[in-house]
């Protein structure tokens, strides 16, 4: 999950080391530019596909890897 | 159709060449400083960051698709040498025509003086548009037409919304207009095509139709329905999905490996998507040239409009193996591979 998060601080435009579960990203301009880039991100790090409206409605981080993790299968 | 192989998608046409490609771009040039009086400078900066586009033309009050594609056709048919008269076809493929009817293509046969013999139509697609153009031209020459002229091209900038920073930046205008014949030593086009309705609702005008325009929860209340409405995520996760098999397909059915191609021209959609896409094709960034850091998302016009700039020079001197991936609005999707003979003129007018 590193290179996920890295690139979800590079999205941010914060330190890795603020990406945590409970990182806000309704706080932090959490937009549809954004939420293209995570898609992207995950295709890219998981090869997962993830649906653009249900990420829209994660709060935080530890919402996008449950949805990554319910997309894999876990 | 032709060798036709069942068990891959697509359909293959014999006899076609593309002769010649002419873009025609708007005077008005508009750099990203045209929306600082809208947006802040870092609202701005997101912005470019994702769709990479610093700089659009847009047509001025009173310019439409049609005077655009209409200068391309007849500086394409004045380097190929064609007489009016010699078409058998014009097809006119936009979103944005001059008026519900007629067809714009009936105007546009008029003001170009072609034969009364010349069928002439519209056809309603945006960003797939000019693969399906090539398509239907290329099926007309099939059944018996000789030269076609596909013209294509949009006036977006005539429909976004000004407030909405995630279209108002992001699309410029541009017409085409390309010339097709019959040449019974052509390579086959290969064509793969697709359609996915579900995703009407995510990339809209409602406007200027006949159905009452409907409540969605996405929009809100002060939603003008003459404005496009883009679900970005939602257009981007089809895009990703569909673009690197729509590819992939177009490939197969043309029996070419991916390092065989000399270019991957696709739609002008937005910067971060080309890359991604290219990327999970195995295309590296010397095969697909990307401009629309220059014109802005041009829909329909978009891969004629980089056939006529980034790769004008290589289409006239030599022989190219090109994949043409259109993609978006609809939702529709039209991959074509072709090998061309070097072209008669690829040029880009700025008007």
């Amino acid at each position: 999950m590193s290179a996920f998060r890295e690139g979800l601080a590079e999205i941010f435009e914060i330190p890795p080391a603020e990406i945590g579960p409970d990182f806000s990203l309704i706080d932090n301009n959490w937009d549809s530019l954004a939420i293209v880039s995570v898609i992207a991100l995950v295709d890219e790090c998981e090869n997962l596909m993830l649906d653009g409206p249900a990420l829209a409605k994660c709060e935080t981080v530890a919402d996008i890897e449950a949805l990554i993790a319910k997309a894999r299968g876990d | 159709m032709g060798e036709a192989a069942a068990d891959k998608p697509g359909y293959s046409v014999p006899g076609v060449a593309l002769r010649g490609v002419v873009s025609a771009l708007p005077a008005r040039r508009v750099t990203n400083d045209h929306f600082r009086a809208a947006f802040s400078d870092a609202e701005i900066g997101d912005v470019v960051k994702m769709i990479g586009v610093e700089a659009r033309h847009w047509v001025a009050d009173g310019e439409t698709t049609a005077d655009l594609c209409q200068a391309a056709a007849v500086r394409l048919l004045e380097r190929l040498n064609w007489a009016p008269s010699s078409l058998d076809a014009l097809i006119f493929v936009s979103q944005t025509p001059n008026q519900r009817l007629p067809a714009t293509a009936c105007e546009l046969h008029g003001a170009l003086g072609l034969a009364p013999s010349c069928q002439a139509f519209d056809v309603s697609l945006g960003c797939s548009g000019y693969v399906y153009g090539l398509w239907l031209a290329s099926t007309l020459i099939l059944a018996g037409c000789r030269r076609v002229l596909l013209l294509a091209g949009d006036t977006v900038s005539r429909m976004v919304d000004p407030a909405d920073r995630g279209t108002a930046l992001l699309f410029g205008d541009a017409g085409s207009a390309s010339a097709l014949e019959a040449d019974a030593g052509a390579a086959p086009i290969q064509f793969v095509l697709g359609t996915d309705g579900g995703g009407a609702k995510n990339l809209i005008v409602q406007g200027g139709g006949f159905r009452a325009v409907a409540v969605d929860a996405r929009r809100g209340e002060a939603y003008n329905p003459d404005h496009l409405f883009m679900d970005g995520g939602a257009v981007f996760s089809f895009t990703l999905k569909a673009v690197p098999a729509l590819v992939r397909d177009t490939l197969a059915r043309a029996e070419v490996g991916v390092e065989q191609i000399d270019a991957l021209v696709l739609h002008q959609a937005n910067r971060f998507m080309l890359n991604h896409i290219a990327k999970k094709a195995g295309v590296g960034p010397e095969r697909t040239p990307i401009n629309i850091d220059r014109y802005g998302n041009t829909s329909s016009a978009s891969i004629p409009l980089v056939l006529t700039t980034d790769l004008a020079e290589r289409l006239t001197g030599a022989p190219m193996r090109l994949v043409l991936a259109g993609f978006g609005v609809g939702y529709s999707w039209g991959g074509a591979f072709l090998a061309t003979q070097p072209l008669g003129c690829a040029e880009t007018l700025t008007l």
